[in-house]
């Protein structure tokens, strides 16, 4: 591991609200919102519980990806990424292990959620679903990964941190990953198919059933992820990451 | 072949458009203690920003130790404290140390560095509980990590108390005696006058006057005359102003001689007059008035 890489991955691991906000909070999210379910006329369905878990490890990995990655924000106002543009290491691994920072810290979720779903909710997949889904949302967080960045450089660490804070949230309740999209009236439920959000989740869906995910699906956070990581390289291009914040 | 420290030729920096640093020629060999003087504005940061490859020139080239400036900061030649620089937060004093030393082909022992710089007791601390001085000495320890041969300090003292800056100007002193080309932008012309055997004075983005702070001194030929307020004889010869102060008169002169003559013959006592060097202060704001382009 790049000692970069280790350097970054020890910060935020100290950072006690991160790991509660993206690990603990959706995994218990995971229990309560199928113990609610089960009090309804006809209990929980191993599908619903199924579909509450997938919900879940995508809401936990799109906060992940996102708090990890906003931090270059916060190290721009501190004056550390200037600092570092001044020794050996170069700009281009910074930004590379603010990457690779996003991709890690996207497994904690997925996998306690998971662990949470299988153990917890009693959600049985067969192994290949099981890696599918993991593997599918995994990936697939590079686009939130991409929205970070993009986030990060562009923002003051003040908004950032705000921002990043909303933009979580309403991917996630827009997206339908707090309440299932079949539940949303209909305009609604247009809004939910402009998001990469919902597309996240559906490819997660689609891997727990063991199937592909769908060709739309693919489409759309492909094209997420292109337009995010171009504006976040012609924000990069005006703003460069040494110059002083403001 | 050993090159200079720095070359720098027809260097011009815009920041929109403001021109921050305008056709700066500027040669500095390895050993020299270098002070940037100067006032806010006069081009000092941006100088030391190209310098680091932190700016692109509009016009010029920069050369550091013979590389381009990209290539001496990844190359590990050039330490540097900057004015907005910065320690990253929630990370141990020892974490970051160790981070920026690994970065570099041959780093200063710990030991050794954290002696050098006062930090031997933050390493286990965290970066948020540090003062501001404790800030300034851990960032001159990574600044000067990986040993770097060329050290440049943009208002390195701000932060520090008057033990600390001290401090500071010794371990700058011994790092000198050992070799290391030392370039520093300051206002504070104490240290300029106590640390730097060469004092480059900056206005308006160009060059005013460069030399041993002695000769900056001198370039404004500047002398002043103190004598009792009273009745001047006139003319005075050389006199370019004066200045009432209580009882006494002061008279700035670029001819000491021949204004003693007149005031002697005008029939003020010898005795009342005093004669004396202008300050280094003096001279940069006479320099930095008249000589810059604003």
């Amino acid at each position: 591991m790049s000692p970069l890489l280790a350097f970054q991955l020890r910060r935020v691991a100290r950072n006690r609200q991160f790991l509660f906000f993206t690990v603990l909070l959706p995994a218990a999210f995971t229990v309560f919102f199928t113990r609610v379910f089960a009090g309804t006329p006809g209990g929980v369905s191993p599908e619903q519980a199924a579909g509450t878990m997938v919900s879940m490890m995508a809401y936990g990995a799109i906060g992940a990806t996102l708090g990890a990655t906003v931090r270059l924000s916060f190290d721009r106002a501190s004056g550390w990424l200037r600092q570092l543009r001044v020794t050996p290491v170069p700009q281009t691994s910074v930004v590379a292990v603010d990457v690779a920072v996003g991709m890690v810290l996207t497994l904690p979720p997925l996998v306690v959620v998971a662990l949470t779903g299988r153990f917890v909710n009693g959600v049985r997949l067969a192994p290949g679903e099981w890696a599918g889904l993991v593997g599918v949302l995994w990936l697939g967080s590079a686009v939130f990964v991409a929205l970070g960045l993009l986030l990060g450089w562009a923002l003051e660490q003040k908004a950032a941190g705000g921002a990043t804070g909303i933009v979580g949230t309403v991917l996630a309740a827009l997206g339908g990953l707090w309440v299932p999209v079949e539940l949303f009236p209909s305009g609604l439920r247009a809004v939910a198919h402009g998001l990469p959000s919902y597309w996240y989740a559906e490819a997660g869906r689609a891997a727990a059933g063991g199937a592909l995910p769908s060709a739309s699906a693919v489409g759309a956070l492909v094209a997420f992820a292109a337009v995010f990581g171009g504006l976040a390289v012609l924000v990069a291009r005006r703003r460069p990451l040494a110059a002083v914040a403001g | 072949m050993p090159a200079n420290a720095l070359d720098i030729d027809g260097l011009t920096v815009r920041h929109g458009d403001v021109l921050a640093v305008d056709g700066l020629d500027l040669r500095i060999g390895r050993g020299e203690t270098v002070a940037l003087l100067g006032p806010n504005g006069a081009g000092k940061s941006t100088t030391v920003g190209a310098v680091l490859g932190l700016l692109h020139p509009a016009a010029g080239t920069v050369r550091v130790l013979g590389r381009a400036p990209a290539d001496a900061v990844r190359a590990g030649c050039v330490g540097a404290m900057l004015q907005h620089g910065g320690l990253p937060g929630e990370a141990r004093v020892g974490e970051v140390l160790h981070l920026v030393r690994g970065a570099y082909a041959d780093p200063w022992p710990l030991a050794d560095l954290v002696a050098t710089t006062g930090t031997t007791g933050l390493l286990g601390r965290d970066v948020d509980a540090l003062s501001g001085g404790q800030r300034q000495r851990v960032l001159l320890a990574l600044a000067l990590a990986g040993q770097p041969p060329l050290l440049l300090l943009d208002e390195p003292t701000s932060a520090m108390d008057v033990e600390g800056r001290r401090a500071f100007w010794t371990t700058m002193r011994d790092l000198a005696a050992r070799g290391t080309t030392v370039v520093f932008a300051t206002h504070h012309l104490e240290e300029a006058d106590a640390v730097a055997d060469r004092v480059v004075v900056l206005a308006g983005g160009r060059l005013v006057a460069d030399g041993p702070a002695a000769q900056v001194r001198s370039a404004v030929a500047g002398r002043t005359i103190r004598l009792p307020s009273g009745r001047l004889p006139e003319p005075l010869p050389g006199v370019t102003g004066a200045t009432r102060q209580g009882a006494t008169v002061e008279l700035a002169t670029t001819d000491v001689e021949a204004t003693l003559r007149a005031l002697l013959a005008g029939g003020v006592p010898l005795t009342d007059l005093e004669v004396r060097g202008a300050s280094l202060e003096d001279a940069v704001l006479s320099l930095t008035t008249t000589g810059g382009p604003r």
